[in-house]
């Protein structure tokens, strides 16, 4: 029996998109944002403003010297790792429920959607691609299906494992041949319910590229090969583990070949290192301790 | 007590009370060593086949190569009386995602590199649980040498190697 018409009633009590981050991705597609516009955004929530502050002072950006305010913040780091802060400190909150379906651990799709924002920005270097915001936030975004999905998924694990394991096909596959929908396409229709940017929205959806419309992107493609690079990678692995398929002409595309793929990996082990104040942007005390450990 | 061992990063111990576990091997791969007699082991989370990648990164931390990592996993072992005929050696990791074996496998070859570094050091592999696309967590108990592998997911089977 088809789940779907269940699954589709659960939206119906999906909670709105925070705020502050629903302001941001608006800018996102604006080639210039002033720093008035960003003092407009955050100015209602002082904990962004002072995560923004927390943030630029870690690790993660490695400055020399200490920032004090927003203005110094934009000056110093500049619009786009602005808005990637703001907008990840905006999201926690979506992603605080647990989501064991996928993940024992309360945490675990944070730190594996961090991750895959990283991921994007590590590969974009790597490609010389304009390191964008956008591209973090898909990353940070592509698998808020997962959000809502979960509670289906744990119901229906060993059946979607079993065709998993008998069929061969991706966990999303299996998903989609059990549940009636996959979380890519439940990401992508909050992100309609939610009114996130377009390409933002077929990011999402199309993740897996499992359709050919991912093609039409190199943003698609981008977040798919940072999704798959953080499963090879390993941490903050869910119960899909590493059931997903690689697709060799992402590579191709982007002149890749597995050399490249290692030496990704082996920056991103470093960027994964410095970013840890990023993970704990959900539960201070959690993030402090990780940091710490690091 | 736990003896948590990070990617890239290992662990060696003589302490009884210890479990050295590593979470999360995706492509990476987890050796566990063990001398039976002098309960002395360790665990190695490694994390690519070859330090020629980048010799400064290797040079820096050896325990992100698999050439650079195995040898010092041994020698920290050595260092605390275990010898190497009574090693028992066990691995686990290694996986890939779906698709044909020539592109994204890394894990595969990592596999093959420890390999190579065991058959030209007269090592033999205890036992191994490698390869698929399974996540896995591994723990090495040092009283006993016991390693278990737990594969993620909602079971959370638990299998003995």
């Amino acid at each position: 029996m088809s789940l779907v018409p269940q699954v589709l009633r659960s939206l119906k009590n999906l909670p709105p998109f925070p705020m502050v981050a629903q302001r941001t991705l608006v800018l996102l597609n604006k080639p210039e944002v002033s720093i008035q516009e960003l003092v407009e955004v955050v100015k209602f929530d002082p904990a962004i403003t002072a995560n923004i502050l927390r943030i630029s002072n870690s690790a993660y950006f490695g400055l020399r010297r200490e920032i004090h305010s927003l203005h110094q913040a934009l000056l110093l780091l500049g619009t786009q790792e602005l808005l990637k802060i703001i907008i990840a400190s905006g999201a926690t909150r979506l992603f605080s429920a647990p989501t064991p379906g996928y993940f024992a651990e309360r945490q675990g799709l944070w730190r594996h959607s961090v991750s895959c924002a990283l991921m994007v920005d590590v590969l974009s270097r790597e490609l010389s691609l304009p390191d964008q915001a956008t591209g973090f936030t898909a990353g940070l975004m592509h698998d808020i299906g997962k959000i809502v999905l979960s509670l289906f998924v744990e119901q229906k694990f060993h059946e979607i494992m079993e065709v998993v394991e008998q069929q061969g096909v991706s966990f999303q596959a299996a998903e989609k041949i059990i549940l009636g929908v996959d979380h890519a396409e439940m990401g992508g229709e909050m992100a309609r319910i939610w009114d996130f940017p377009d390409r933002l929205r077929l990011a999402i959806t199309y993740h897996h590229l499992d359709k050919p419309e991912a093609y039409t992107d190199d943003l698609i493609l981008l977040v798919y090969l940072a999704d798959i690079l953080c499963l090879m990678f390993g941490q903050d692995l869910g119960s899909d583990g590493l059931a997903y398929t690689g697709y060799p002409e992402v590579l191709r595309h982007f002149h890749l070949r597995e050399r490249n793929l290692q030496r990704i990996l082996l920056q991103f082990g470093s960027a994964w290192d410095e970013a840890q104040i990023l993970f704990g942007l959900m539960g201070q005390q959690d993030g402090v301790q990780r940091a710490n450990r690091g | 007590m736990q003896l948590v061992v990070g990617v890239a990063e290992m662990r060696v111990s003589n302490q009884h009370e210890h479990v050295v576990i590593t979470h999360a091997l995706g492509s990476c791969i987890g050796v566990a060593i063990y001398d039976p007699l002098v309960k002395v082991g360790g665990l190695l989370h490694y994390m690519l086949p070859d330090s020629s990648l980048d010799v400064e990164k290797g040079r820096e931390n050896p325990c992100m190569f698999a050439d650079t990592g195995i040898p010092r996993l041994f020698r920290e072992c050595y260092s605390l009386g275990a010898l190497k005929h009574r090693m028992l050696v066990k691995v686990a990791g290694g996986s890939q995602v779906l698709g044909g074996p020539e592109h994204f496998n890394i894990g595969r070859r990592n596999y093959a590199a420890l390999r190579k570094i065991f058959l030209k050091n007269n090592v033999l592999i205890g036992r191994e649980d490698v390869g698929g696309s399974k996540a896995r967590t591994m723990y090495l108990e040092i009283a006993t040498g016991k390693v278990w592998v737990k594969v993620i997911g909602q079971n959370q089977t638990i299998i003995e190697l």
